[in-house]
């Protein structure tokens, strides 16, 4: 694997990447406690949101991390968005505001992807949570582009 | 090495004083701590070791509990055991309480200053030691104790020997305040001092046993939903608590500045 250019949108093909063959196919089942989930469709004043851990995921995140549901979404609400292609994005932190602020949130998870564009949904939430006038535990995650954890810490 | 593994430090200690020094060399503390109940067991899962560490101390405790035979070992290494972080990060709520042993150290650190001219027959004097009990009771005690006691140790299980130790470490230093409070009752100036610095040497050592080995602890067996029930509760705390630690960070910044002392932080 290598990368050239900007890492959040050159092509990389991880053709070596080991899979255990003989690894069961085993069904695994959908966390998703909600719907919608896009961040520019929800709600703050859902019920699903009310006291609830949330997690907001980098739209990658699900696709590079295996075990996303059972391991991250399991037992929390969820918004999903795009730092760098999706429009609007003053709109996010009203929302993100909205869920501390209205939905009092208990915790709020952001999962984000290793690429520099990414850190943008961070910075999203740390502008929201800044001025939101009460305060919620925040924690980032960030994964790397084979699934792999490369990061976990509290803002 | 079963048996060893279920009793608590301090006898272990004082049966294989040696063992004392083995976890020294692993800054394990616990030739420090004026209560040891903690099991054996715990202690080693507790301090976040690595595996290879974990095995090599198990082996060195064997090798000296059992010196003339190879011992199985059946010791499970930790379930959350994680790579060792450079420097310790905290929640929110444990960084909350980490923030307040700071103005509780900076207290302990005028501690020696108070008393090397003390005498509590000067009225200027006494008037010190009050407030400085006064600080002790509503900043250490009700305000910082009361979120450990009535919330944070409440997400454990009550049996643990470790959380037991550290109430008692909170009990006896009560035992320190009665005790101020009554050499100032019988102008015994002597006594005074012995429990002023009595509750200095308890705190230091149970402020860094929390902040380096109890907290990141219990930060790694908290889920995230605790973790933000702790940080709301906490604020409530916080809130109700406003007036008491307006109060008491103006009296350490006071003391401090009064004796031309330099923070310590």
């Amino acid at each position: 694997m290598a990368f050239e250019g900007c890492p959040g949108s050159k092509m990389a093909y991880f053709e070596d990447k080991e899979v255990q063959d003989d690894a069961p196919e085993a069904k695994v089942k959908s966390r998703l406690r909600q719907w919608p989930v896009q961040l520019h469709l929800v709600s703050p004043m859902a019920p699903y949101f009310q006291g609830a851990d949330v997690l907001l995921s980098a739209d990658c995140v699900a696709y590079a991390l295996g075990n996303f549901h059972g391991d991250y979404l399991k037992g929390k609400a969820l918004a999903i968005a795009c730092p760098k292609l999706d429009a609007e994005q003053d709109i996010y932190v009203e929302k993100i505001k909205g869920l501390i602020e209205d939905a009092k949130i208990n915790t709020l998870t952001i999962m984000i992807m290793q690429v520099p564009c990414c850190s943008g949904l961070l910075r999203l939430a740390e502008t929201a949570a800044q001025s939101a006038g009460r305060k919620v535990p925040i924690k980032y995650i960030v994964v790397g582009v084979q699934g792999e954890i490369l990061q976990e810490a509290w803002v | 090495m079963e048996k060893y593994l279920n009793k608590g430090i301090k006898a272990v200690i004082t049966e294989f004083p040696a063992i004392g020094a083995i976890l020294d060399g692993y800054n394990i503390g616990c030739t420090l701590c004026g209560v040891g109940t903690c099991l054996l067991k715990d202690i080693v899962q507790v301090h976040n070791l690595s595996p290879e560490d974990e095995h090599s101390l198990m082996a060195r405790i064997s090798s000296v509990i059992y010196p003339d035979r190879e011992v199985e070992m059946s010791f499970t290494p930790s379930v959350n055991a994680a790579p060792k972080p450079r420097s310790i990060t905290y929640s929110p709520p444990m960084q909350g309480l980490v923030d307040e042993h700071t103005v509780i150290k900076r207290v302990l650190a005028m501690i020696p200053v108070i008393i090397e001219t003390l005498d509590v027959s000067r009225y200027d004097d006494r008037r010190l030691v009050l407030d400085t009990v006064d600080f002790i009771r509503s900043y250490a005690d009700k305000y910082h104790h009361a979120k450990e006691e009535e919330i944070l140790f409440k997400e454990f299980d009550p049996n643990l020997e470790m959380v037991k130790v550290f109430n008692e470490d909170h009990m006896i230093g009560r035992g320190h305040v009665k005790a101020i409070l009554e050499g100032l009752e019988k102008n015994d100036n002597q006594s005074v001092k012995e429990h002023l610095i009595g509750y200095r040497e308890l705190l230091t050592g149970h402020i860094k046993r929390e902040d380096e080995v109890l907290y990141p602890w219990m930060d790694r067996n908290l889920s995230i939903t605790q973790v933000g029930s702790l940080s709301a509760m906490f604020t409530d705390v916080d809130r109700q608590f406003m007036d008491v630690r307006e109060k008491q960070e103006a009296f350490v910044n006071r003391l401090e500045e009064t004796n031309k002392f330099e923070e310590v932080r």
